[in-house]
């Protein structure tokens, strides 16, 4: 006898549906079948760390801006999204297939190269790339899972830095981050979490940075100018391209100050929980 | 614009079964199949892509010496690298056992990265280890040259890769839906890329596609490209007649019979 009334169930049973997630990371095929994959399911407080990590990054990186503040104001409002961590073990080859998809001749040469360069990308790498496939695949059968739940959810690379630098899935060379949840429609597209936070004016700045060919005007003449309003030739606008230590300065900040200091501040803390188990 | 003309004559029979191979009866069967492989397909190309990127080729190849093709270049690159030798040639036993093999591509892993930074490729914080291995001229990628000593000419984008693992992955998702057998090969990729198929593919995954009592991916025997299906009912075909014509009776006349025990009368 009972009822269940409102969302509050649909939130703790997203961890039930992220369970059965994990089990078809698992089973899903791999091309090797020596491909080691992780996964681990992570939620409600647990997530802050994550989300800390991904707010100075945010600051500079606009797809992990839209995935951080999603996540953020999911969390804020008490509808926590559940993140499942998905790792693979890439980076070195146990295959010796020597097939070069890597760049070097044979898989011990590769080997040596990863010995020395190990993790040194913001997603991991150097990676085996017939093991990138298995651990895609794997990654792929979690989101193919999800959807059959019909529980909105996006594989997010933003996440997967963050789970990198934070230690999560210690024995795992790569990781992404599948967000599942809240259960509402549209949470990851469309995205309903960033109403009102890009205006008109910023979308068309966007638009004229990231695709200039659709607002270049009459190129003959070797320095066209750009549409960048309506009356765009009173006065004309021309586009440059070039070094800008401001914007490499910010990266640095974030990159090499801001997030190592949230790491610092949550490393041992998430280490602790993989010497427990 | 050419009107749909529907036809209402709803009715008729199939007779779909397995055997005899290539059979009227099996060529339906495999036209089931390649209607599971086109869904494959389109699953594939509905995955989830790195900024959402166009990047996947597909060729869907059947036919008995479309795959006999395939099958032989299996077995001639299991033979250059003692690694790759007996899997390899236990993989093309299986592509005769297909009645689809689908090719799946990325086309800009070799030529048109992400350009992210993300690492993945070389583990560094930029993508320089690419692209200093490619010819290129203004970071855009030179692919004329397609010779090269190496299976594959890598190194390769890996986060387009990636995106080639989520298009394989979604496709076999489709075929476990679907309960049709299917599985993800390297040794099949590397001969279609090298047959052709998926030509502007700088890395190709080959998934074999059947619908059979026995699916042909799995519980496989010790030299299996001795020792399978195909060789067995060879076998059969070259000892059975030899049996019959080492004895000799005129069946119209007398057939032997079974000795009655002692006492019973004929």
């Amino acid at each position: 006898m009972g009822h269940l009334i409102g969302k509050e169930y649909c939130l703790d049973h997203l961890i039930e549906v992220a369970k059965s997630i994990v089990l078809a990371i698992h089973k899903a095929p791999q091309i090797t079948g020596k491909t080691k994959i992780e996964a681990e399911i992570i939620w409600g407080g647990d997530l802050e760390p994550i989300i800390e990590v991904m707010g100075p990054v945010a600051s500079v990186m606009r797809y992990v801006k839209w995935d951080y503040e999603t996540i953020k104001n999911c969390y804020d409002k008490g509808e926590s999204p559940v993140i499942i961590a998905i790792g693979g073990k890439i980076s070195s080859s146990n295959l010796n297939w020597n097939c070069g998809a890597c760049g070097f001749s044979t898989c011990k040469e590769f080997n040596a190269y990863s010995k020395e360069y190990k993790g040194g990308g913001q997603l991991g790498g150097p990676s085996c790339n017939w093991k990138v496939l298995d651990w895609a695949m794997a990654c792929d059968w979690a989101c193919a899972s999800a959807w059959q739940y019909r529980v909105d959810n996006r594989i997010m690379g933003s996440v997967g830095f963050a789970l990198n630098a934070l230690g999560f899935l210690p024995g795992m060379d790569a990781k992404l981050g599948l967000a599942l949840g809240p259960p509402r429609d549209m949470v990851y597209y469309n995205r309903e979490e960033m109403h009102k936070s890009m205006s008109y004016e910023m979308d068309k700045r966007d638009m004229v940075s990231c695709v200039p060919t659709m607002f270049t005007a009459f190129p003959g003449g070797g320095t066209p100018m750009y549409k960048t309003k309506d009356d765009w030739w009173a006065p004309p606008e021309f586009m440059g391209v070039g070094y800008s230590p401001e914007v490499m300065e910010v990266y640095q900040q974030v990159l090499f100050e801001q997030v190592p200091e949230l790491v610092v501040k949550h490393a041992d803390k998430i280490a602790e929980r993989y010497k427990k188990k | 614009m050419k009107k749909y003309v529907e036809d209402l004559n709803f009715c008729g029979e199939e007779y779909v079964g397995e055997w005899t191979p290539w059979s009227p009866q099996d060529i339906r069967r495999k036209k089931c199949v390649l209607e599971a492989a086109r869904l494959m397909v389109d699953s594939a190309f509905t995955a989830p892509f790195a900024g959402g990127v166009p990047s996947l080729e597909a060729h869907i190849v059947y036919g008995q010496e479309e795959l006999e093709a395939i099958a032989r270049k299996v077995e001639e690159i299991a033979h250059t690298q003692e690694s790759w030798k007996e899997p390899f040639l236990y993989e093309a036993v299986m592509v005769r056992d297909s009645d689809v093999v689908i090719f799946l591509g990325n086309t800009r892993c070799h030529e048109t990265p992400l350009d992210a930074g993300c690492g993945m490729c070389g583990g560094t914080l930029d993508c320089g280890y690419f692209y200093e291995q490619k010819t290129t001229k203004h970071g855009l990628v030179d692919i004329t040259d397609r010779s090269s000593d190496k299976m594959i000419n890598g190194p390769l984008c890996s986060a387009r890769v990636g995106d080639l693992g989520y298009a394989v992955g979604s496709a076999l998702w489709t075929a476990a839906t679907l309960m049709v057998d299917a599985r993800p090969f390297a040794s099949m990729g590397m001969a279609g890329q090298k047959m052709g198929y998926c030509p502007n593919s700088g890395m190709v995954v080959g998934v074999p596609v059947a619908a059979k009592a026995k699916n042909p991916y799995v519980d496989v025997n010790v030299d299996y490209h001795l020792i399978n299906m195909d060789k067995v009912l060879d076998n059969t075909r070259k000892i059975y007649q030899t049996a019959r014509i080492i004895r000799g009776f005129d069946y119209r006349k007398w057939i032997p019979k079974p000795q009655k025990p002692a006492g019973e009368d004929d």
